[in-house]
């Protein structure tokens, strides 16, 4: 239904292969899917989620992890409310790349940007990064932090439901970010196709 | 019950017409059941189009009456697109597809019947719709709003909304351009409608700056390379420099078609300042994608852009490209970019005025600069860079007019590095590339007036070069002459010497009076300074060769008789110089009798001079007799018992007295000078006439240009006699000059006179009797006989007329050469 009273952008970014897609499949349509090919480019999913009985649509632009797609995924994060960093916890490589990562977000994206850490896959009995390593790095870099599991269901739904809080509790404060320019008047009633902003919506 | 709720309606409501009262009547099961009397009508209305089964699809009566409505009530447009969005919303979540795609299709008829100044009113919900519809997992739903807004995107609104903001759009339709849906058929119509949905907002936008701007970063960066993903899926890439006219308007069913369509539509709309904005993501794709080797698809690209760009841009893209040349690449792609440059600059070139065109070759020179100055680990590909630059820089010249090369010759000379000093390896690199440019530019030039292909200080500039260098770069110079001189396809068949000149075909045509002009104005310096670099140590067959080829065009190009003199004043210095020059080796020697003698023997063959040639004819005779090696072919190395050393040869020689009088013969009066070398101090007199020439009216040259009736032919206009009487020895040649300063070395010195004893033995020791034989009996061997002695007495020393004696007091000429007097 379109009575949501916000609207946020997510964007999911890191290595390819982590478990962006299945998180974000998991989330808006509760299902671990089965051998689905890679991104391309850039996928797109929304969910409306309820916060303090208010409706909140989440946007969710799930991009490639290669880097081939690197400038086209770029081009969504500046418009982005929250960025979530992906790793997977029992392959190294792609905690090595968080860096890399943040110099890309810090480059492309706001800097007011909520940024979120995610350790994808601990339902895996091999895992190389111990949570506080993952802990320590998100502090350090001034990142929310979750370990989650797509497959298994876990923290999956607190992960988007936490970002749908703090993003509605600064857009009341009206602390959050005007993107894009021009904002459109926030009544939204002669711009409702507008998307670009918070989208406080009357 | 309908009745009912209709006659309660007419109470309810006073100004209720039949055409409702009916349509409420008919109204069907579909309308939703209860209290639709208390609705208000828009809403019964759009109620009503729907049928109770979606498969019944929309109900056409009843949108008719809904349509009707809306017209009739504009006011209430915005109520009713709003209600129609809420009921599709519902439906969505409900999954009722089948009601929403009549939701939209409804929507779809409403947004055509709309006059435009209502449209406004309705377009927000609509595009809600879309977004809506577009918002959901379900391809088919994303098609249809992608349609839906496709058919929007045409419709031509009179007020623009300034608010209204594409951004989701174009994500969306971008996103959608990358679908990887798993069956392999919904995948593509996705593509498609991403593509149609881009150009959807590209023509709803373009046109109007007060809307969204399309060209901004955020927009390109996903448009552009949603449109270059699937171009690259292309089984092959056929480069069409229009396309036809079906796939303008999205009617095409293949991804990369369109895509390429929506990108020839996307350019060709830019103006000037939004150029960069496609150009930046499009380089920046290709790099990120890897496209630059093999650079195919680039290639296709950028041809693309090329054929659809407002031709007066045309330039920035080459201008782009080549910024991006070197940007984070190694030299592989760096050489593949500069190939795709090479590929398209040919456009550039038609469109490009005075200042872009230089700007575009200094930048390329720039990077050919900063290639060579590269110390690249992997040598071969910097070179396949820089040939690849120099392609771009031929091809860019070839499209200009001729005048505009010229220019760009100069301008690039003007770029080489000054060889006097200490030249530096990369200097002598640098120094080679851009002969090669040059060379590459030079063959796309068409010649027709010598003075307009060598304006003087062109001239000038390459004759300096034309000794200097090392040997290759030196040959490079001479193939550039080539080019330039050769405006009747003769060079080919001149590139080495030869004395059968029968066979080759060659074609030639009489001299023209502005190349008579050319020639007595600058003849001179051009053939001092090809006599030059014939003399020296480093040169390689190859550049013996080279020089002979010039020559030989010259001769072909500048057949007349106003010229013969000089060419075969010059060809006895050649001779002579390969007698008495001491840095030369025997090969060398060997090389430049060859040399005079065939280009002796081409003499008689572009003019009609049948005496000459027999009497080459002869020459070569007894040549090939005795001395072959002094004859063409150019050989490496001539392994010669010393009794067959050029020099213990005299009676093969060409003779000067023996030339005066064929041309004597033959009726051009000639008085050629006894050797006359191009280079030493006795070339001041021939510099001083040439420079002088022009500067006081000389008789000839006046004569030359003075108009139609003065005839050409006439004897005393030949150059070579008369000219040289009128000018003294004031001014002395650089070359000279630069001699006389440095004044020949020890060794050269040393070796000079063991020639002068090896000659003078020669000439005592050979049998009299012999040398009459030799020389013709036509000559008045006593009076030659006494020359010789003459000069003998004279302390003929070759060190001394070289360095020795003063500038601008030349001693007698024949003082220098001795050897030419032997006979
Ligand atoms: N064990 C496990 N595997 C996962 C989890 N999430 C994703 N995967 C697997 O990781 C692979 C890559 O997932 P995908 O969502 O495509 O990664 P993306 O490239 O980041 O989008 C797939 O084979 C998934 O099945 C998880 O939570 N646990
Ligand atoms: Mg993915």
């Amino acid at each position: 239904m379109e009575d949501y009273k916000f609207l946020f952008k997510v964007v999911l970014v890191g290595n390819a292969g982590v478990g962006k897609t299945c998180l974000v499949r998991r989330f808006t349509q509760g299902l671990f899917p089965p051998g689905q090919g890679a991104t391309i480019g850039v996928d797109f999913m929304i969910k409306t989620v309820e916060v303090d009985g208010e409706k909140v649509k989440l946007q969710i632009w799930d991009t490639a992890g290669q880097e081939r797609f690197r400038s086209i995924t770029q081009s969504y994060y500046r418009s982005a409310h929250a960025l979530i960093l992906v790793y997977d916890i029992s392959c190294q490589p792609t905690f090595d790349c968080l860096p890399d990562w943040l110099r890309e977000i810090e480059e492309y994206a706001n800097n007011k940007v909520l940024r979120i850490l995610v350790g994808n896959k601990t339902d895996r009995e091999d895992r190389e990064i111990p949570r506080h390593i993952g802990e320590d790095f998100a502090q350090r870099h001034g990142m929310y932090f979750l370990e989650t599991s797509a497959k298994e269901a876990e923290n999956v739904e607190r992960l988007f439901m936490e970002i749908a809080v703090d993003l509605m509790e600064q857009a009341k404060c009206k602390e959050l970010p005007k993107y894009d320019g021009s904002l459109g008047p926030l009544n939204g009633k002669t711009t409702s196709v507008n998307d670009s902003s918070c989208c406080l919506r009357s | 019950m309908p009745l009912k709720i209709s006659l309660l309606t007419k109470i309810m409501t006073s100004f209720i017409d039949l055409l409702t009262t009916l349509s409420i009547t008919l109204c069907g099961p579909g309308c939703c059941g209860c209290c639709s009397a208390l609705r208000p009508r828009y809403k019964r209305l759009v109620d009503n189009i729907f049928p109770a089964s979606p498969q019944d699809g929309l109900v056409k009566s009843n949108m008719e009456k809904l349509t009707f409505y809306s017209l009739s009530s504009p006011e209430k447009l915005d109520r009713i697109g709003e209600y129609l969005f809420q009921k599709a919303s519902r439906d969505i979540y409900r999954r009722r597809h089948g009601f929403v795609i009549i939701a939209m299709e409804a929507m779809d008829q409403l947004l055509v019947a709309c006059h435009s100044q209502t449209l406004n009113l309705f377009v927000e919900s609509f595009l809600k719709m879309v977004q809506k519809l577009l918002e959901s997992t379900d391809p088919q739903l994303q098609i249809l709003a992608t349609q839906s807004f496709v058919r929007f995107a045409n419709i031509e609104e009179d007020t623009p909304s300034y608010h209204r903001r594409y951004d989701f759009f174009v994500s969306k339709f971008s996103a959608m351009c990358h679908s990887n849906h798993s069956d392999k058929d919904t995948r593509e119509k996705i593509r498609l409608a991403g593509i149609q949905g881009l150009q959807g907002v590209i023509r709803k936008t373009v046109s109007d700056d007060l809307v969204e701007n399309i060209w901004e970063a955020q927009h390109m960066d996903k448009i552009v390379p949603s449109l270059l993903y699937n171009m690259q899926t292309a089984e092959k890439y056929e480069t069409v420099s229009c396309m036809e006219t079906d796939t303008r308007d999205g009617m095409e069913d293949d991804p990369p078609r369109l895509a390429e369509a929506c990108l020839r539509e996307l350019v060709g709309r830019a103006s000037f300042g939004h150029i960069r904005s496609v150009l930046r993501p499009v380089l920046t794709h290709f790099d990120r994608h890897e496209l630059w080797v093999p650079n195919d698809f680039a290639v296709h690209t950028f041809k693309i852009i090329m054929f659809s760009i407002q031709a007066q841009y045309s330039y920035s893209v080459v201008e782009s490209l080549l910024r991006h040349l070197d940007a984070g690449a190694g030299t592989r792609v760096r050489a593949a970019r500069a190939a795709v440059l090479s590929n398209i600059v040919a456009f550039a070139a038609g469109d490009s005025v005075g200042p872009s065109v230089l700007e575009i070759i200094n930048n390329l020179l720039t990077n050919l600069r900063a290639s060579v100055a590269r110390d690249s680990e992997k040598e071969s590909d910097e070179k396949l860079y820089q040939d690849a630059l120099i392609n771009a820089l031929g091809e860019f010249a070839d499209h200009l007019p001729d005048f505009q090369k010229i220019d760009i010759m100069m301008f690039i000379v003007s770029k080489i590095p000054n060889q006097r000093g200490k030249a530096t390896k990369a200097d002598f690199r640098l120094q080679s590339i851009l002969l090669k440019s040059l060379l590459k530019v030079g063959t796309t030039y068409k010649t027709t007036e010598l003075s307009k292909a060598f304006p003087a200080a062109f001239l000038d500039a390459l004759l300096r070069l034309s000794s200097a260098g090392e040997a290759g770069t030196r040959a490079l110079l001479q193939r550039i002459l080539h080019t330039l001189l050769d405006r009747r396809g003769n060079a080919p068949a001149l590139a080495v010497p030869t004395v059968d000149y029968a066979e080759l075909g060659l074609i030639v045509e009489k001299c023209s009076r502005p190349d008579l002009i050319f020639i007595s104005k600058h003849g001179y310096a051009i053939f001092s300074s090809l006599y030059d670099g014939l003399q020296l140590e480093s040169n390689t067959t190859e550049n013996i060769s080279a020089i002979y080829t010039t020559l030989a065009l010259l001769c072909v190009e500048l057949a007349s008789e106003e010229t013969v003199c000089d060419m075969l004043q010059l060809i006895l210095s050649i001779q002579q110089s390969a007698l008495s020059n001491p840095v030369l080796s025997v090969s060398q020697q060997c090389a430049l009798h060859a040399v005079a003698l065939a280009l002796a023997a081409l003499v008689p063959h572009v003019l009609v001079l049948p005496r000459l040639a027999d009497y080459v004819a002869q020459i070569i005779e007894a040549r090939r007799e005795e001395a072959p090696h002094l004859l063409p072919p150019l050989l490496e190395d001539y392994d010669l018992s010393p009794s067959k050393m050029p020099n213990k040869l005299p009676y093969l020689m060409i003779d000067q007295m023996a030339l005066g009088e064929c041309l004597k013969a033959n009726g051009v009066e000639a008085r050629l000078q006894p050797a006359a070398p191009y280079a030493g101090s006795a070339l001041a007199h021939r510099h001083s006439w040439v420079e002088a020439g022009a500067a006081q009216g000389r008789d000839s040259l006046a004569d030359i240009s003075a108009g139609p009736n003065t005839e050409l032919d006439s004897a005393n206009s030949s150059p070579g006699v008369q000219r040289h009487a009128g000018a003294g020895g004031e001014s002395v040649s650089l070359e000279a000059l630069r001699r006389a300063a440095g004044g020949p070395s020890d060794a050269e010195r040393r070796e000079a006179e063991r020639r002068r004893a090896t000659l003078n033995d020669t000439f005592r020791t050979a049998p009299f009797d012999h040398l009459l034989a030799i020389t013709q009996p036509k000559y008045e061997i006593k009076e030659k006989l006494e020359e010789i002695f003459n000069s003998l007495s004279e302390e003929p020393l070759l060190g001394a007329g070289i360095g020795g004696s003063p500038a601008g007091k030349p001693t007698p000429c024949a003082k220098y050469f001795p050897e030419l007097f032997l006979y």
